[in-house]
């Protein structure tokens, strides 16, 4: 199992007593040593583009990827997801399975991808990779091909 | 796939832990929730005890195709005529979340798409307000729609919840099994919820 696949005692009691509550935001990423061996270039990806209201949704299958998109718009009354400035130059956003919000950066990498995530190697198995962005819509899968299994491909399109 | 099901299942678990910076396992427990994402493959069945498919004496005078659902049992049955009936063991609804009642197959749907509920995205904000039909969805294989109700027959990616009480409602099978049941059932059937003790 995973190094970083973990839970304190007291967040998962929280959890499972349906107590959940964003915590203050994460000044620290992961202790875990990275699995990726990428080397980090710039990217020209902001986290502007990043920044905002959206819409969310997942598909798995590329036939599904239109009608999740107007899945994802059609959240935007209802339940946007919030993607604030972080205090270090990145954003605050959840990780994977995680209620809490942390500060995740871009990175690009040095196989020509930009990845979203901690303080770690670019490619690192908590990040993101990037598959499209504008100011308008992204697109991203996590890296961890578990987590992507599970979870599909998210669309973030921007609420109007 | 790494451990699929074990990682599955604890990352269901972990709808508001430090999974990404923490390191301590978390203990296993049945107090769960819906889990979407979690891995469910069309396979599974329930290949051991009560909850089992098998084939049951059962008394009706229903037409063969006919679902009848005992809530307290845990129980679905498809009547097949001959007083026997082909068994289902099932996850219903939780206390007052249960109910009685006779609908019909209104719509069938294979991999249907799942919008988790307002309260499980404030719970859990890192869902996707939308998640399209497939195998980390809780709505799992397969769907059968129950009149013009909210409620439906569905798969799920839980098959250990079969035989508890902790949907809002619906009845669920392992995959295998509703994928087993849809073939079955078509649209129209009538579908019977029975809800408190047998005689």
């Amino acid at each position: 199992m995973k190094a970083g696949f973990a839970v304190l005692g007291l967040s998962l009691a929280l959890a499972v007593a349906g107590c959940a509550t964003v915590g203050e935001p994460e000044q620290e990423g992961p202790a875990a040593a990275s699995t990726s061996n990428l080397t980090e270039r710039p990217t020209e990806l902001t986290r502007e583009m990043l920044i905002g209201r959206w819409g969310i949704a997942s598909f798995r299958e590329e036939k599904d990827r239109a009608r999740v998109t107007a899945q994802a718009r059609s959240f935007c009354a209802r339940q946007p997801y919030v993607i604030t400035a972080g205090p270090r130059n990145g954003v605050m956003m959840h990780a994977a399975d995680d209620a809490k919000l942390y500060e995740l950066r871009l990175k690009g990498g040095s196989d020509g991808k930009t990845y979203l995530g901690f303080e770690a190697p670019p490619g690192d198995w908590q990040d993101r990779v990037i598959l499209s962005a504008s100011n308008d819509q992204w697109v991203m899968r996590f890296v961890d091909p578990e987590i992507h299994n599970r979870y599909g491909t998210f669309i973030y399109v921007r609420c109007k | 796939m790494r451990k699929p099901l074990l990682l599955a299942f604890l990352a269901g678990l972990a709808a508001s832990t430090a999974f990404a910076q923490g390191r301590t396992p978390p203990p296993e427990t049945m107090d769960i929730g819906d889990e979407p994402g979690r891995v469910s493959t069309p396979e599974t069945v329930i290949e051991d005890g009560p909850f089992a498919r098998q084939m049951v004496f059962f008394r009706s005078s229903e037409p063969p195709n006919t679902v009848v659902i005992h809530t307290s049992e845990r129980f679905l049955y498809v009547v097949m005529g001959g007083n026997r009936a082909l068994r289902y063991g099932i996850g219903v609804g939780r206390e007052g979340f249960q109910w009685a009642g006779l609908q019909k197959v209104t719509r069938k749907a294979e991999w249907p798409d799942w919008t988790p509920p307002p309260e499980m995205i404030q719970r859990q904000p890192y869902l996707p307000r939308f998640m399209a039909g497939g195998p980390g969805n809780p709505m799992g294989a397969r769907a059968l729609y129950l009149g013009s109700t909210v409620y439906r027959i569905h798969g799920t990616n839980q098959p250990e919840t079969i035989g508890q009480a902790i949907s809002s409602g619906c009845f669920r099978l392992a995959n295998g099994d509703v994928i087993d049941l849809f073939e079955r059932v078509p649209v129209g059937a009538k579908v019977i919820i029975r809800h408190g003790p047998q005689v």
